[in-house]
């Protein structure tokens, strides 16, 4: 694990040096000395994130392997990462519905389908939760905070 | 202004329904939060700050404060009766509060965890007020080279204690340095890393952020694991602790307390090491050392008044320096900064009425979650039956909501979903978090104080070594880096010959 953590930071360092920072980092050309430019720190960053991820790497090459922790804590990981991927699609889903259906409804969607994800004992429970929840959040947020609660274009709440 | 004028400043600021009102809301919800397994101290700060948007300053931060104090003695109640700490500080309460409630007596350490958790409380509130204010009158002399030594040296100490290795929580606070350079530089106002999107030339969102790394990764684990946080709840049983015990603990708690405020007062260390190291402390000055682990009343004592001791104490750099001592504390100096305010020495001279509001605040919490804790020690049984198939989807939709109301931004809302993947990661590849979230509150202050010296020097670096103060925190750093170092390697070399 400390091993692809090294190689990880090492990557991500040198991603930094070459792509990030030459392409998305811009500097104005009169900068007096290389330590007040904008570039100077995430150079510095990038390249302590590399000694880091050196320093990870000699350091899993010393570690002896069989002592290196080892998680097994589900029993089907397939089953598991299935369940990420759908999460993942859920999370993406309420981006692209939110300006759509309004916050109140995605959100019911949201709990539903996260109850209905983590295999809940109490689906009754959880569908009343489901809406009930967004309910009184919304009148709290859009009523006594004031935030801008978005509607969606179909049911819009008062 | 004078001791007696503060005071009064601060009563008349938070001497009002309101203000206690929400003290004794924040206490509530921290103690419930706290335990119930799964959800934590922080994680409770974090889905309350949300709510104070709409409060005043002082009310909004007792609120939080409140969360705090309540969420570190809730991890007690969890610890005790089904051996899961509702909060990492309560770790060192199962050694003997669990088998004490295999006895049948957990009422009885359930209590004594509640009388050293305010005893260590008030101690550690005292300590508070009796040494940030020195402390940020000693800090008025700080420049941007003191600045910048001093906040090296805090990030050091957090990326060396916070996990099991000095070189991951590195990586930690470097990545979190990374993503705080995220916006429009500093200085010369170019754009670094917002590939022309307008909603990351101010930088991401700190609230999506801190939430994203702290609640999401939780519901994402509960959606990899259903199954984790399950646990048999014990009964409280007849026996319940009498005045004698604690006075019998009385020592314990208060070398326990003092142990939480020194090592609270340091930036990065927290709670369960003072915990760990309260307990220890006891069980070598005990004359039933041998009882302890088997269910010795005075462990529970001292290892309750070691995390309590820490709660008071981690706001004295918090207040002083605008130094968040740990996780909790970063909110915290979140929920100032919404609110308008920057903690810190000149915050000593410009809102002396809050600073004087927030320590009467603090004293008053104490006896909130002495009336507060009594209570739910006997209603926990219902705190522990709230399913988690019911709780994990409603925390996230509080997240999305909290996170939206921040800046009515649905970017916010994407960016907590991608932190939430990115503690994640962290935790499974065991990278603490506390550096990142850290890490990413002083980044900017970094840089910002290095570049004003450079400024200051033109461009000599001497200016980072220019005195004093600037000498005693570097010399601090590499004594830090130097005494991790040599345990990392120490424990490495164990590991081989093993």
């Amino acid at each position: 694990m400390q091993m692809k953590l090294g190689i990880g930071a090492m990557a991500t360092a040198a991603f930094l040096l070459l792509i990030a920072i030459p392409f998305w980092v811009s500097s104005p050309s009169n900068v007096p000395n290389i330590v007040l430019s904008p570039l100077f720190w995430p150079n510095i960053l990038a390249v302590l994130t590399g000694f880091t991820g050196a320093g990870l790497l000699f350091m899993s090459l010393r570690q002896p392997r069989a002592k290196q922790p080892v998680h097994s804590d589900v029993d089907d990981k397939l089953a598991a990462f299935s369940r990420l991927g759908v999460l993942a699609v859920i999370m993406g889903v309420t981006l692209y519905a939110m300006p759509r259906l309004g916050l109140v409804w995605t959100a019911m969607l949201v709990f539903a389908s996260v109850a209905f994800l983590i295999r809940t004992n109490h689906p009754k429970t959880a569908l009343i939760c489901a809406v009930a929840l967004p309910l009184f959040l919304y009148l709290f947020f859009a009523h006594v905070a004031g935030v801008a609660i978005p509607q969606g274009h179909y049911v819009r709440l008062p | 202004m004078s001791f007696v004028d503060s005071i009064v400043a601060g009563l008349s600021l938070v001497g009002n329904a309101e203000s206690f009102l929400a003290l004794f809301v924040g206490v509530a919800i921290g103690v419930v939060a706290g335990a119930i397994p799964g959800l934590s101290a922080t994680m409770a700060v974090a889905l309350t700050l949300p709510f104070t948007f709409s409060m005043t300053p002082i009310t909004g931060i007792l609120l939080l404060l409140g969360v705090y104090k309540g969420g570190i003695f809730g991890g007690s109640i969890p610890a005790i009766l089904i051996k899961t700490p509702g909060t990492p500080a309560s770790s060192a309460t199962i050694l003997d509060g669990y088998p004490l409630a295999e006895k049948g007596q957990a009422g009885k350490a359930l209590g004594m965890a509640l009388w050293a958790s305010c005893t260590a409380d008030l101690i550690s509130n005292l300590s508070l007020i009796l040494f940030a204010g020195w402390l940020a009158s000693f800090a008025l002399s700080f420049g941007p080279p003191e600045f910048f030594a001093l906040i090296l040296f805090s990030l050091t100490i957090i990326a060396g204690v916070s996990g099991d290795s000095l070189l991951r929580g590195t990586l930690s606070a470097m990545l979190g340095l990374l993503l705080a350079t995220i916006g429009l530089d500093l200085i010369y106002g170019t754009n670094r890393f917002t590939f022309g999107n307008p909603n990351m030339m101010g930088g991401l969102n700190f609230i999506a952020v801190l939430i994203g790394l702290f609640a999401i990764p939780e519901i994402i684990g509960m959606v990899w694991n259903p199954k984790a946080h399950d646990g048999k709840t014990r009964s409280l049983g007849d026996n319940w602790v009498k005045f004698q015990d604690y006075k019998d603990s009385f020592r314990s708690i208060v070398r326990g307390s003092f142990i939480g405020v020194f090592l609270g007062s340091i930036p990065g260390i927290g709670a369960a090491p003072a915990a760990f190291l309260s307990y220890s402390e006891a069980r070598r000055k005990s004359k039933n050392k041998d009882n302890f682990g088997k269910g010795e009343i005075e462990g529970v004592a001292a290892a309750e008044a070691g995390n309590n001791g820490v709660a008071g104490a981690t706001l004295i750099p918090l207040l002083a320096l605008g130094i968040p001592g740990d996780v909790i504390t970063a909110i915290i100096l979140g929920a100032f900064m919404i609110h308008g305010l920057q903690p810190g020495p000149m915050m000593f001279i410009m809102n002396v009425d809050i600073i004087y509001g927030l320590f009467i605040g603090l004293i008053v919490s104490s006896v909130f979650l002495f009336f507060i804790g009594s209570i739910a020690i006997k209603g926990f049984k219902y705190v522990a039956d709230i399913p988690r198939g019911v709780l994990f989807p409603g925390v996230m939709v509080l997240c999305v909501y909290g996170v939206y109301a921040v800046n009515n931004n649905l970017f916010d809302v994407g960016v907590m979903f991608a932190m939430g993947w990115v503690g994640f990661l962290m935790l499974r590849f065991n990278v603490p978090t506390a550096p990142f979230l850290i890490a990413f509150i002083l980044g900017p202050l970094l840089e910002d104080n290095f570049r004003q010296s450079m400024l200051m020097s033109g461009s000599s670096p001497l200016i980072l070594f220019r005195g004093p103060i600037t000498w005693f925190f570097w010399g601090l750093t590499c004594i830090t880096v130097v005494a991790i170092a040599r345990a990392g390697i120490r424990a490495t070399q164990k590991g081989l010959e093993a």
